[in-house]
């Protein structure tokens, strides 16, 4: 749920939507319209949404919203049989999470950027890259990865390979560049000296790069049209990950400019579950070690609008295809800090990578940890007094020193 | 390939779902035991042709209780799921 000040608009839901879809509705909303700063589900008696409020800084239309708004429902929403997630891991402690940001920013170590976007310094930046270099060591007791650095900007065509422009069209970050043409720099500075409207983008050169919303598209993009050799190929890399989300508060939960460490798995089916099945035990086996809570249960990814989306959302949990951690960061609140994928033949497919003889296309599983989460995640349930926080973590931090 | 502990009732539903299912096998044979997810013979998304397969075939609404692959994966899981929802 998320609520802001400003004029709230009811709007019914006709029909409802069962109460284990209510999480899908709530994902949606703040993409609906641009007015719309914050929301309300309104429940009835045994939990089926009947309405929603939204809240935004001017009226808005509520016919218009309404329509927008059921039209997304039905295509998106209405369709999916309830399926409620399924815990397939719960930590052996459960601690009680306090939010930290704002102390943080009170010390100095956060500082808000622009929207969904932080500066964060010490001690995140340390405990970020020891939880990163955790997920390495636990990465390493079972597999021998390759490492790779990928460049921040990635192939438009890539991801329209990997079918993200119609999954994702809301979280897509388009790049552009003013046209190499003097005229075209000329009128540059003569319209645009005291700053950018999107009259500027008739000035744009192309756009046939993004941002990347996560790492395995490059890691595809990489092994594209190669066949590779017998077993288990594991590859990771670190990097910058963006995504639009509309309506962001100022916290580290939710960020539009983000760091992810991906653990892309690739090989025959078997091999693919049985390493995504291994290293999500010893994720677990790490974090109950640092005496975190956290749960991890069936999820499915934010498709949205597509002719396929609800078959997509109900398949991807039904069948197991993507299990989410999640960590407590407040007294009613979680996030997921990290998700173990299973893609089956999709990407081998769409990218042309090979396997076996007769070669065939090759199965793919990924893990992706989103390491300001993660961190955000300890220091809620440890606090900020260092003396407090785990013996390992501590030693971890004196070791980078 | 019907299981001979079948009543007339699950041999009638175990026909109409083999009868469904078959054109989709990619021209494979299967048993009632296969996992044709597994096999490949499917994808992923075809586990929503089955539930509304099940649902529309034999007029039952299927709910939070039913959500176990193990129903969607083998001839023998839509059985059980038919009926154990009807």
């Amino acid at each position: 749920m998320s609520a802001a000040a400003g004029v709230g608009t009811t709007i019914p839901l006709d029909p409802p939507v069962p109460a284990a879809l209510a999480e899908e509705v709530g994902r949606r909303l703040l993409f609906v319209s641009p007015g719309i700063t914050g929301y309300r589900l309104d429940t009835a008696e045994g939990g089926d949404l009947r309405g929603v409020t939204l809240y935004s800084d001017a009226p808005l239309d509520a016919d218009a919203v309404a329509g927008k708004l059921n039209r997304l429902l039905d295509s998106d929403v209405r369709p999916q049989p309830p399926n409620p997630a399924a815990v397939v891991w719960a930590s052996r402690r459960r601690r009680a999470a306090t939010p930290v940001f704002p102390a943080l920013a009170e010390a100095g170590a956060v500082t808000e950027a622009g929207e969904g976007q932080v500066a964060v310094g010490e001690p995140l930046l340390s405990l970020l890259e020891f939880f990163d270099r955790l997920v390495l060591d636990v990465l390493a007791e079972d597999f021998a990865a390759t490492a790779y650095r990928y460049p921040t900007l990635i192939r438009a065509g890539a991801l329209a390979k990997a079918g993200y422009f119609t999954s994702f069209p809301h979280h897509l970050m388009l790049v552009t560049r003013l046209r190499n043409d003097v005229d075209v720099y000329r009128e540059f500075h003569r319209a645009y000296g005291a700053g950018l409207d999107p009259g500027v983008l008739a000035l744009g050169g192309n756009v046939d790069y993004c941002l990347p919303p996560t790492m395995c598209y490059h890691t595809f993009h990489q092994h594209e049209g190669r066949t590779l050799g017998p077993g288990l190929h594991v590859v990771t890399a670190r990097g910058k990950s963006f995504r639009f989300e509309a309506g962001y508060a100022t916290t580290l939960e939710r960020l539009w400019d983000f760091t992810i460490r991906e653990v892309v798995f690739l090989g025959p089916r078997d091999d693919v579950l049985a390493a995504r099945e291994a290293f999500m035990g010893a994720v677990f086996a790490a974090l109950d070690d640092l005496g975190l809570g956290g749960t991890c249960e069936t999820g499915n990814d934010p498709f949205f609008g597509g002719a396929d989306t609800p078959s997509r959302i109900w398949s991807q949990r039904l069948l197991g295809l993507k299990y989410e951690l999640r960590l407590p960061v407040a007294p009613d609140r979680d996030v997921a800090v990290a998700s173990f994928n299973f893609h089956d033949d999709l990407f081998g497919k769409a990218f042309d990578i090979g396997a076996g003889e007769p070669r065939e296309a090759v199965r793919s599983g990924c893990a992706g940890f989103g390491l300001e989460r993660l961190t955000y995640a300890f220091l809620c349930q440890y606090g900020l007094d260092r003396a407090r926080w785990p013996e390992r973590v501590r030693a971890g931090l004196r070791e980078a020193h | 390939m019907t299981d001979s502990t079948d009543t007339p009732t699950t041999g009638d539903a175990r026909a109409r779902i083999r009868a469904f299912l078959v054109p989709h096998m990619s021209g494979q044979a299967i048993t009632d035991t296969d996992d044709y997810f597994a096999l490949g013979y499917v994808n992923s998304l075809f586990a929503m042709q089955l539930a509304a397969f099940v649902q529309e075939e034999f007029g039952i609404v299927l709910k939070p209780e039913h959500m176990d692959f193990d129903n969607f994966r083998t001839v023998d899981g839509l059985v059980r799921l038919v009926g154990t929802a009807a």
